[in-house]
């Protein structure tokens, strides 16, 4: 096609940031109705955008012909951008429909290959631990202890301040509707159940979520951002042996130690509130909730910790291992397992409602 | 004799392919420095030799045997002829100078007195320079002190095959130098091979045996130190000489 057939779109002498993208704007209405040739001859002043402008416009032939390119213009591109490609003129030639399915379908895939991944990691988990229990190798001798320190004695100040603050809330707003109805005495009843089988297991996988879980995805995230997870491997450590085990293991022994406590300090939230607003004293509520409550409670309470336990170290493992590379990466496995985990641990709570109840 | 050698060596990133038709071999108690520009698939190449990363295509055989990327105990033999001094050291950061070192050993060898590993541990670390700061944290530690850490926890357990990830990256020129000097002692007492990815001029004359140039995902150049320091080739002459030659200079 010869240039004197071509609509030419003339560019004007200044071509700066700020004019590039009306020029596109009128380039690209152009070629619609056909094709067009771009004229720089009057292009005097000008930056990188329009370098990249031309760039782009190269890659577009043959629906767009560059002509008239001044000296200062093509030495200049010739430095800055003259050993890179044309880059390719991509058409959007997908309708809004299609781009929308195919962005939830790559979605989709995207997260199946996700849960994919997270099973893979909890069967290592679990073959490691077991591996672990039976030959007693691969873990860095006294890291149990490090990880059961951390797990549990530091985390029992906030879980039983927490706990309480529930105990007492729940036995305050629970307080007033029984006092209508002349029932006073089953907010044992209700403190007892609830908090040994419900409330205490729920929040203390949540504070777990958040103090563990948090701890536990920057920490592996971030060895594995420094390449302290490739160095592990290259020594010949499993890494999913070597830092998730002793977790594994630390979690399991801490949470009965916590559940014990945090069923305490709830219970005794609740025992303060009945004799402060209903006058029950400390062994009539007693009494009264181990009318309803036996040990078998306190057992399915400590089995639902354990379990959300495991949920959070897993899925906060699972976040701080599959990591990329960058440091931005660290913050955003970190917020990324404190939500997982808390999904996870309401997920198997409503598992258990099912089997349980 | 040849300890590592590369066969059509291809290694991505699902479509993406940063190294393509590899075909090299590593001697034996030699340095080889590996060197292009950034981009060019040098710390890429030297992950699929640590067996971090399977190839698309080819192989690496160490010792004469084929690296199975999939296969637990060929990864674990690789692993036990193999250490690795990466960039930043990698020392873990919750355990000492000490530990570190040591930690190949205990994880290795279980059933090791731990008389016998400090003594190990403490022979390597005189050996980098460090005994001193055993019992201080990677935090405490300056980098160039990070790097000879990392060095002797790679050496503790008597690897054939060293690879180091640019080792003087971001060391001023005497302790680049002495890390030089550590590697070449190394080589010559131990009989250690070395494979240094490295951008370091000076640290390329000094130590390399022999020089593997990468471009563009490809092997551009191999031989010995003199013939690429000789060679005629443009790209060889503009990365050493740090000077571009148009055709008609």
């Amino acid at each position: 096609m010869d240039e004197s057939d071509l609509e030419v779109v003339s560019l004007p002498r200044k071509l700066r940031a700020p004019d590039v993208p009306g020029a596109f704007k009128e380039i690209q209405a152009r070629r619609e109705e056909g094709p067009v040739a771009v004229d720089f001859g009057e292009v005097e002043d000008f930056d990188s955008s329009a370098l990249a402008l031309l760039s782009h416009l190269r890659g577009c032939a043959p629906d767009v012909r560059v002509i008239n390119v001044g000296e200062k213009l093509g030495r200049s591109f010739e430095v800055f951008l003259g050993g890179t490609p044309p880059a390719t003129c991509a058409v959007d030639e997908e309708d809004l429909p299609t781009r929308v399915l195919h962005s939830f379908s790559n979605r989709f895939l995207t997260q199946m290959r996700r849960l994919g991944k997270f099973f893979v990691l909890l069967g290592d988990e679990l073959y490691h631990t077991a591996s672990y229990l039976r030959k007693r190798r691969g873990v860095y001798p006294g890291e149990i202890w490090n990880q059961v320190f951390f797990m549990g004695y530091k985390s029992f100040p906030i879980t039983c301040l927490l706990i309480f603050l529930v105990g007492v809330t729940i036995a305050l707003t629970s307080a007033a509707q029984l006092k209508l109805y002349g029932a006073d005495i089953y907010l044992a009843d209700l403190i007892g159940y609830g908090m040994l089988r419900e409330l205490v297991p729920l929040m203390l996988g949540v504070i777990l979520a958040g103090k563990v879980g948090a701890a536990v995805a920057a920490e592996l995230s971030t060895m594995t951002v420094l390449e302290e997870v490739d160095a592990l491997k290259t020594m010949g450590v499993v890494p999913e042996r070597f830092l998730m085990v002793p977790r594994l293991i630390a979690i399991t022994l801490a949470v009965p130690l916590l559940v014990a406590l945090a069923d305490a300090v709830g219970i005794a939230g609740g025992i303060i509130v009945a004799r402060m607003s209903l006058a029950i004293l400390p062994s009539s509520f007693l009494r009264e909730m181990f009318t309803v409550v036996d040990l078998g409670d306190f057992f399915i309470g400590l089995g639902k910790s354990v379990v959300f336990g495991w949920a959070v170290i897993v899925g906060s493992g699972y976040k701080g291992l599959t990591v990329g590379r960058s440091a931005g990466e660290v913050g955003r496995a970190t917020t990324e397992s404190v939500v997982l985990s808390v999904s996870l641990i309401i997920l198997i709570d409503c598992i258990f409602a099912l089997i349980l109840y | 004799m040849d300890i590592i050698a590369v066969r059509n060596l291809v290694v991505g990133y699902g479509a993406l392919q940063i190294l393509r038709d590899l075909n090299f071999s590593i001697p034996a108690s030699e340095i080889t420095a590996v060197v292009g520009t950034s981009g060019c698939g040098k710390s890429t190449l030297l992950k699929t030799l640590a067996g971090l990363l399977p190839p698309l295509e080819g192989d690496v055989f160490f010792r004469a045997e084929r690296v199975d990327y999939v296969s637990e105990a060929s990864l674990a033999a690789l692993y036990r002829g193999i250490g690795v001094l990466y960039q930043d050291g990698a020392l873990l950061n919750n355990l000492s100078l000490f530990d570190n070192v040591a930690l190949p050993v205990r994880m290795q060898h279980p059933d090791m007195p731990e008389t016998v590993i400090r003594e190990m541990v403490h022979d390597r670390l005189a050996q980098v320079g460090l005994l001193e700061g055993a019992g201080k944290f990677p935090a405490e530690l300056s980098g160039g002190m990070r790097k000879r850490g990392a060095l002797a926890r790679a050496l503790v357990l008597d690897p054939a095959v060293v690879l180091c990830d640019e080792p003087s990256g971001g060391l001023d020129p005497i302790t680049s130098g002495h890390l030089d000097d550590l590697l070449l002692s190394l080589r010559d007492a131990f009989r250690t091979t070395f494979v240094v990815v490295t951008h370091e001029l000076r640290s390329i004359e000094k130590v390399a045996d022999r020089i593997l140039v990468l471009y563009d995902g490809r092997l551009h150049f191999s031989g010995g130190r003199a013939e690429v320091m000789s060679s005629d080739d443009p790209y060889i002459r503009t990365f050493f000489l740090r000077k571009v030659e148009h055709d008609d200079a």
